[in-house]
């Protein structure tokens, strides 16, 4: 039985496809999502304005986008990871000349209605295109420093174009995600080894080069990284944004205040609380048990995506699949961590919590991806 | 497979299947597909494990993570003072005087009620008294708190005297009061924007710092916040009365005009002090409502400042800077003859007058009858790099240095590609959007002798020194008559106010949709003015947000109409209060002295 035929007997074709839509993962999106719609009520004082509304019609949006790109076959996909790499990388350089300043940095390209956010779209595609790239070369050769180059340079672009924004959250996630499928691909440990030596390096240099002319970061980048390490040094200035985070999540308890009963998120000392700090309301207002479970739903949408990873023996769609549920985790937890102040405030939104188009659609689109890694797989 | 690697004719197999007569080479397609699957099965099972190690290290994130939460949500029960035990609590918050000295922002002691549910003699009956003087407060889930094995519970932040005797006389030792300042305004909604507002920051059962969360509060918190200059008042160059007439008599034009919003900058010319600063609507810095409170869109928040975040096209105000540059520069004097046949076509695009006034018109009079395409022909010889640098030098491309920290928004839009016809919808006020205090500084420049001034909203002791010369003493002198001009017998016939002086330029400039273009029947109205014109000591600008009446059975929307008449009106009513002459021609003294025969 040839190859092409055992797909043909064993993957499901046409409207067939729905039944085998990996549905407990769609229903955990659901989940969340209406999560994060609740939140964004509460912290907007109990009203459909001005953040669920929008933040609905997106997810429709995002939910749709999903069940069409899991329609389409994975192969699909691997082919035109390339152009969707290609083409986010241009959006890159297109937001860096005549993008939109939004909170003192140039994240955005307006596209009329859509205000989208390239380096959010770059997340998917650096992963779909290191997956290619790994399942297209000779699984011998995966070492061999010939070819650990194009990964390396497909990474560094996208990361130094946001760093350039300046991005600090973002660049990390695709270093990060970018990272992790490199790892799952099977390079040599020694690598990463040096990998992480050069990034200690690194980090001594940005902390060198502060104050000098070519400093690396800028002054507030550097602020956030000295509050982390010591928030209660100014706890008022760009301290700020932790301590009262951790009283808010503090002050929830073990059960919480009671939905719409938060004081610490509604009273405006959060800054931000309907995007990147939006968990604290969570927390505050539904204490351990809330935050937990919102953790423990995280936990099964990874782990649904790594199953998916297991069970294909489509190294495209297995690399793709963990890449994308390396970078939904790092979503989640560098921002989780942010807010308990076990991370510097970086900027990164809660998935599909945070009020925040792109990063919705976008993440929906890449679980559209799996879906598709999901249904096409051969078995 | 290991080690030793199985040839693919393995030649004694070979010769065997040649015994049977067979063919060998089924024997190495056999081999090679073992070991493709030998090695498929080694790479699977290598990735499957470094999969594995990735799901690991997520599994440990979640338990940091988890575990993380779980001390957080732990750490509640006890009294904020020994949580923040490592930060002493700064009070004494500095008060804010106007220039006058008269009270903007102060602190009032009140009282903050907590509880200690484990001290109650008699929660029940606690709860029970407690909802008779907070009605607000429910009395099932008091319940449950007071009866709860907390050690420490916030009732009320801040508490009247009245309610704090009523919760003392119910003789409950569980019940306790702490110390607490919090910032008063008691002028209210006056200069609300400017003020910003202020909220508690850490919080302790003996004290709560208080932060300033918006405008100057926000801007000058450190300084405010310093025990060391804790008696010494922040004077501000606003004067509390003139604030206060500005807004009344705004609000009421802005109620007149039918417009949504408006805002008005009063800045002294010379100093750049501003004087007064009205945004509306408005809001109670007591009790600064939430941002965004209808829509998508923060620009309808009352939270946000018209006059210094809100960047419009302004319109023909524009003209001024045009012309007066190009009086500088000796292109033109007052008397020029300029081409205003109609339409002018650049670049497939039409440049229309409002109202023709004919083929030729001097240069005051394409100041006077505000004319687009004689403004654009002057801009096209001064060209995109004269121009672009002349508006810089006015501090017109990039955020106006006011001490608030909203002025850092109110970020100047300016044309992707500066090209020539960029510069000459620029001179006219389209393509380029700046915010109203943006205007009154680069206003402030044309009329006060030709230098720059930086707008300031505190008090200047002595005056400070000239600014950068833009244009110089002669231009201003004849800008400051074509000005005059406008008022006396042009577009802004209705911002005249005898005694006065009133000069300025008016700009009706459609406002752009959202979805592309622009609006056709919703127009920014502006009136930019200064005054006496002689020797101009104070601009007045004043912006109507879609203005609409109906006049002369004529539905109107030109500033001339609408912005203009209030500037007059915030003229009469705060001109007295400025401590200036009005100078009455000798022609009204004449006619004056006759009717007293």
């Amino acid at each position: 039985m040839s190859f092409s035929l055992y797909q043909i007997n064993t993957v499901p074709s046409g409207w067939r496809k729905v039944l085998y839509l990996n549905w407990p993962l769609v229903l955990l999106l659901s989940i969340v999502a209406c999560i994060g719609f609740m939140m964004l009520y509460s912290v907007a004082g109990g009203s459909m304005e001005p953040w669920v509304m929008p933040q609905a019609q997106r997810f429709a949006i995002g939910m749709t986008a999903m069940f069409v790109i899991a329609m389409i076959p994975i192969a699909f996909w691997r082919l035109v990871s390339g152009l969707g790499y290609a083409v986010s990388l241009i959006l890159l350089l297109y937001v860096e000349f005549f993008g939109t300043v939004g909170m003192g940095a140039q994240r955005w390209l307006d596209l009329g209605p859509f205000r989208l956010q390239p380096s959010e779209l770059a997340k998917i595609t650096i992963v779909m295109v290191l997956a290619a790239y790994y399942a297209r070369i000779d699984s011998a050769k995966t070492s061999h420093p010939l070819y650990i180059l194009p990964p390396l340079v497909l990474i560094l672009i996208p990361v130094f174009l946001t760093l350039k924004q300046p991005d600090l959250g973002t660049a990390l996630l695709l270093l990060l995600g970018g990272g992790a499928v490199v790892f799952a691909a099977g390079v040599h440990w020694a690598y990463f080894a040096t990998l992480i030596a050069a990034g200690g390096a690194t980090v001594f240099a940005v902390f060198a080069s502060r104050g000098t002319e070519w400093q690396l970061l800028k002054d507030y980048q550097f602020r956030r990284i000295d509050t982390f390490i010591d928030p209660t040094q100014d706890p008022l200035g760009a301290g700020y944004h932790i301590t009262q985070s951790q009283i808010a999540l503090g002050s929830g308890g073990f059960s919480g205040r009671g939905f719409m009963e938060g004081t610490q998120s509604r009273l405006n000392f959060l800054p931000e609380k309907h995007t990147d700090f939006i968990f604290t309301t969570l927390a505050e207002e539904f204490g351990f048990i809330g935050a937990s479970s919102l953790l423990f739903i995280y936990l099964l949408i990874v782990a649904l995506c790594i199953w998916t990873a297991l069970s294909t023996k489509d190294r495209f769609a297995s690399l793709l699949s963990l890449g994308i549920a390396a970078t939904f985790f790092l979503y989640f937890a560098i921002n989780m961590a942010m807010v308990m102040g076990l991370a510097p405030v970086v900027g990164v939104p809660l998935p599909l919590v945070s009020y925040g188009g792109t990063a919705m659609m976008v993440l929906l689109a890449a679980f559209g991806l799996v879906q598709s890694a999901h249904i096409h797989r051969p078995r | 497979m290991s080690g030793q690697r199985v040839p693919l004719r393995p030649l004694s197999r070979v010769i065997e299947a040649r015994q049977k007569g067979e063919s060998p080479d089924y024997i190495e397609r056999e081999n090679l597909r073992q070991r493709h699957e030998a090695e498929r099965d080694k790479l699977r099972l290598r990735a499957e494990g470094r999969i594995l190690v990735v799901a690991l290290c997520f599994l440990l994130g979640f338990g940091a993570i988890g575990v993380r939460m779980g001390a957080l949500a732990a750490s509640e029960p006890q009294e904020p003072d020994t949580i923040l035990a490592n930060a002493v609590i700064q009070t004494g918050r500095a008060d804010i005087v106007d220039r006058q000295g008269r009270i903007m922002a102060t602190n009032l002691l009140t009282n903050a009620l907590y509880a200690h549910p484990h001290e109650m003699v008699d929660p029940i009956a606690a709860a029970e008294g407690l909802v008779e003087i907070f009605p607000e407060m429910d009395y099932d889930r008091l319940v449950a708190q007071l009866t709860s094995e907390r050690r420490f519970l916030w009732l009320r932040r801040s508490i009247s005297p009245e309610q704090e005797q009523a919760v003392h006389d119910l003789g409950e030792p569980g019940l306790l009061f702490g110390p607490r300042e919090i910032r008063l305004y008691p002028n209210g909604a006056i200069a609300a924007h400017v003020m910003g507002g202020a909220s508690f920051g850490q919080e302790a059962v003996n004290a709560a710092e208080i932060v300033g969360v918006a405008g100057l509060e926000a801007q000058f918190d450190a300084q405010l916040r310093d025990p060391a200059r804790a008696q010494n008042p922040l004077r501000l160059s606003l004067d509390l009365a003139i604030q206060s007439a500005t807004e009344e008599v705004l609000a009421s034009g802005m109620g007149l005009m039918n417009a949504r919003g408006a805002s008005a900058v009063l800045m002294d010319a010379h100093s750049g002090e501003v004087i007064a600063l009205a945004s509306l609507p408005d809001f109670d810095p007591n009790a600064r409502p939430r941002p965004l409170t209808t829509g998508n869109d923060p620009s309808q928040s009352p939270l946000f400042n018209r006059a210094v975040q809100g960047v419009y096209e302004l319109g023909s105000v524009f003209k001024v800077f045009t012309v007066a540059q190009a009086l500088d520069l000796g292109m033109v004097t007052p008397e020029t003859v300029i081409d205003t046949s109609s339409p002018l076509r650049i670049a497939g695009f039409n440049i229309r007058d409002f109202r023709d006034y004919g083929p030729r018109q001097t240069a005051t009079e394409v100041i006077v009858h505000s004319s687009n395409i004689g403004t654009a022909r002057i801009a096209d010889e001064i060209g995109p790099d004269r121009q672009r640098m002349f508006l810089e030098d006015l501090g017109l491309l990039e955020p106006a240095p006011l001490e608030i920290v909203e002025a850092r928004t109110g970020r100047p839009m300016i044309p992707a590609r500066w090209e020539r016809l960029s510069t000459m919808t620029i001179s006219y006020g389209h393509g380029l959007s700046v915010s109203p205090l943006h205007l009154a500084s680069g206003l402030a420049a044309m009329v006060n002798g030709g230098t720059r001034v930086t707008p300031s909203l505190i008090a200047q002791d002595q005056p400070p020194e000239a600014g950068q010369r833009v244009i110089s003493e002669q231009t201003s002198t004849q800008i400051n008559a074509m000005m005059r001009a406008v008022v006396d017998g042009g577009t802004a016939s209705l911002a005249e106010v005898e005694g006065y002086e009133m000069g300025g330029k008016t700009g009706t400039a459609d406002k752009p949709n959202p979805a592309g273009g622009y609006y056709e029947d919703r127009v920014i109205a502006t009136f930019a003015g200064a005054f006496p014109m002689r020797d101009p000591k104070y601009v007045l600008i004043v912006t109507l947000d879609e203005p609409e009446i109906v006049a002369l059975g004529e539905t109107r929307r030109t500033a001339g109409w609408t912005a203009a008449p209030v500037a007059a009106e915030i003229l009469r009513r705060v001109g007295p209060l400025l401590d200036m002459q009005p100078v009455i021609a000798p022609a009204v003294v004449s006619q004056l002295s006759s009717h007293i025969e």
